[in-house]
């Protein structure tokens, strides 16, 4: 590559990297050049995403692209692997959670979190599950029985399992668990969600009922999803990032905005190429 | 000249040079001090009222460090991070203290065991046998050469025989599934609580007086192998059943059969896992005295033939050593003891070694 050709594609990142520019203040959580390690080899670098409150960010990409590394960083869980190390700061409502005087308890009952595979806790029932948070934590809310049927109707669920609330909840289906996990997570009442690839092990009905359960929740909430699934970005997502990593180099943001822009008018060609489905 | 786009790559962030830094670990002020006070001042409570009062050691430590310690723990985690955070500390508290405690008996133990079995290395007392060598010889004369050798042979015929008796049961139990499983099983963990003399007995009467063997390091490893066995069938059975169903289903989906997918496909799944179950096997049986007393005896000459006649190993000579008179013979005891540990502690590296290999490379 030119010189010539470096720079342009380095100031095409720049323009990139501040596209989704919310107000001062005003995202609910923001991401300032951070790069991520595990041992010495660097797997994301330099990721500035503003994530503005009550909408939803879809993180797109191929697979080992760092997506959901960096998601993992939103809410403390990075940490838990011990070769990971990090730079930059990821503010929630403008303050570092990565600052000394931040109890990561506290972020990981604010941030919540859904995983790929559905992982409802075996030893409890599906009313359990959904109050599992509240124990966990040690938070006091009164009104079980509401949490646990308000919660449940959010993920969608609510009909299917108003009958059998004491069976366990390993006898649900795949779906069903994954819807499960949902309500488990909203019970806490967090104020962000993040999603890692919550629906690449379900069938089109159940991903139809959580995105609609998506669009709903980001009438309260901010949601941050990693998906696979394009079509499912451009129905559930307001703003979209599109993460990269190429020959060994650590992932980064190629492009990111508006997901009709990203889909629609995409100015990066490797965009163009990955939401087409050319590459990745 | 094609017009270049130029920048200052001070004014980019993302361009300047970033390090890796775990910013979970740092710690505030506030949390340094709190911490040092916590460790601090209850220790000088305690070593005042060792210092100036007629308690004994052991009242103080129960009575008053370890409540005073716990107090001063979640005092400390309040003043952080609230009352949430005190149950947290007290754990991670008492689980640190409980593993300093493990590790000073651990390492006391480790202590005499190195400083008086090492009075009685030499070059002599490894390699030699014990022939001509009355308890009250001074050290430097005679060894355990030939009780090494003794524990080699009896433990390697015990695992030999065990290991695959031991990781073939446990392959019934998880691979094959038989009706008998639920039995086998049962009797697996009964045999898990058989005594060890009751192995060396059941080994002297029925081969033994018998006249089916002599008393000799083959009885004494037939012995050894009952005490094994359901060591390594039940430790191999927890691993094996830790390998997960979709690679049993993986492979017979690709037209193998069930015996191909238990022995290319499981059992090196499980490699790791099923060597531990015989280092564990070893290690369940490489001290135990009793059946050796009864099938083994002692000898003290360098016996080669598993089959001819009486021999030693490490416990039964430590065994009749420790129980003499002569400070040197009770010298002579620890150094077996010290032997032994060294000999457990090569194995174990070995074989962790050994297994530590992944495909690839």
């Amino acid at each position: 590559m030119s010189t010539a050709e470096y720079d342009e594609v380095a100031v095409q990142e720049l323009e990139s990297d501040f596209a989704i520019e919310a107000p001062v203040g005003q995202a609910e959580m923001e991401t300032r050049d951070v790069s991520v390690w595990f041992g010495k080899r660097k797997v994301l670098e330099g990721v500035n995403i503003a994530f503005p409150r009550n909408t939803v960010t879809a993180l797109i990409g191929p697979s080992g692209c760092g997506k959901s590394t960096f998601i993992r960083t939103l809410n403390r869980l990075h940490e838990l692997i011990p070769s990971a190390a990090l730079a930059g700061e990821v503010l929630y409502k403008g303050q570092d959670i990565y600052a000394p005087e931040i109890d990561p308890v506290h972020i990981r009952l604010n941030i919540g979190m859904v995983f790929q595979k559905p992982n409802p806790f075996p030893s409890m029932t599906i009313r359990g599950n959904v109050l599992s948070g509240l124990k966990l934590s040690g938070m006091k809310r009164s009104n079980h029985d509401d949490i646990v049927e308000e919660t449940l109707t959010h993920a969608g669920l609510w009909n299917e399992v108003k009958d059998r609330l004491n069976h366990a909840a390993g006898d649900l289906s795949g779906g069903q668990q994954q819807r499960l996990v949902i309500a488990r997570a909203l019970a806490v009442q967090p104020d962000v969600l993040l999603m890692d690839e919550p629906c690449s092990a379900l069938d089109p009905g159940s991903t139809l009922k959580i995105e609609e359960t998506i669009r709903e929740l980001s009438n309260d909430i901010t949601i941050i999803i990693v998906t696979h699934n394009m079509q499912q970005a451009v129905r559930v997502a307001d703003n979209t990032a599109f993460f990269l990593a190429t020959d060994g180099n650590p992932g980064h943001v190629v492009e990111q905005g508006p997901t009709t822009d990203i889909f629609g008018n995409p100015q990066d060609q490797r965009t163009l190429d990955y939401v087409n489905g050319r590459f990745g | 000249m094609s017009s270049t786009i130029v920048f200052d790559a001070e004014t980019i962030p993302a361009l300047t040079e970033q390090k890796p830094q775990t910013p979970w670990g740092r710690r505030t002020g506030k949390f340094r001090l709190v911490v040092v006070l916590a460790i601090v001042i209850p220790a000088l409570i305690v070593g005042s009222l060792f210092m100036f009062s007629t308690l004994p050691g052991a009242v103080i430590m129960v009575a008053v460090y370890f409540p005073l310690q716990i107090i001063a723990t979640v005092l400390a985690a309040i003043s952080v991070r609230g009352t949430k955070s005190a149950g947290d500390a007290v754990i991670i508290v008492s689980a640190i203290g409980a593993t300093i405690f493990s590790g000073i008996v651990l390492i006391s133990l480790l202590w005499s065991i190195i400083t008086k079995g090492i009075q009685a290395m030499s070059m002599a007392f490894i390699f030699q046998n014990n022939e001509y060598i009355s308890p009250s010889t001074p050290l430097g004369y005679g060894g355990i050469g030939h009780a090494v050798l003794g524990t080699v042979l009896i433990v390697g015929i015990s695992a030999l025989i065990a290991v695959p008796l031991g990781v073939m049961t446990a392959l019934y139990i998880t691979e094959v599934r038989g009706r008998a499983v639920p039995y086998v099983r049962f009797f697996v963990q009964a045999m898990s609580g058989v005594p060890s003399v009751v192995a060396g007995l059941f080994i002297l009467t029925v081969l033994i007086l018998t006249g089916v063997l002599n008393n000799s390091a083959f009885a004494a490893g037939l012995a050894y192998s009952i005490l094994m066995l359901p060591t390594v069938a039940r430790t191999a059975e927890e691993v094996l059943k830790l390998v997960p169903e979709e690679l049993r289903t993986g492979a017979l989906a690709l037209g193998s059969t069930r015996a191909r997918v238990a022995l290319r496909v499981v059992v090196p799944a499980a490699k790791t896992g099923i060597i531990t179950a015989a280092i564990l096997g070893v290690a369940r049986v490489v001290g135990e005295t009793a059946p050796l007393l009864l099938t083994a005896l002692k000898n003290d000459k360098t016996v080669l033939n598993p089959f001819s006649e009486p021999i030693s190993a490490l416990p039964t000579y430590i065994f009749t050593n420790v129980a003499q008179p002569y400070p040197d013979a009770v010298l002579r005891a620890w150094g077996a003891a010290l032997a032994l540990m060294v000999i457990v502690a090569v194995l174990f590296t070995v074989t962790r070694v050994l297994s530590a290999k992944r495909p690839g490379k």
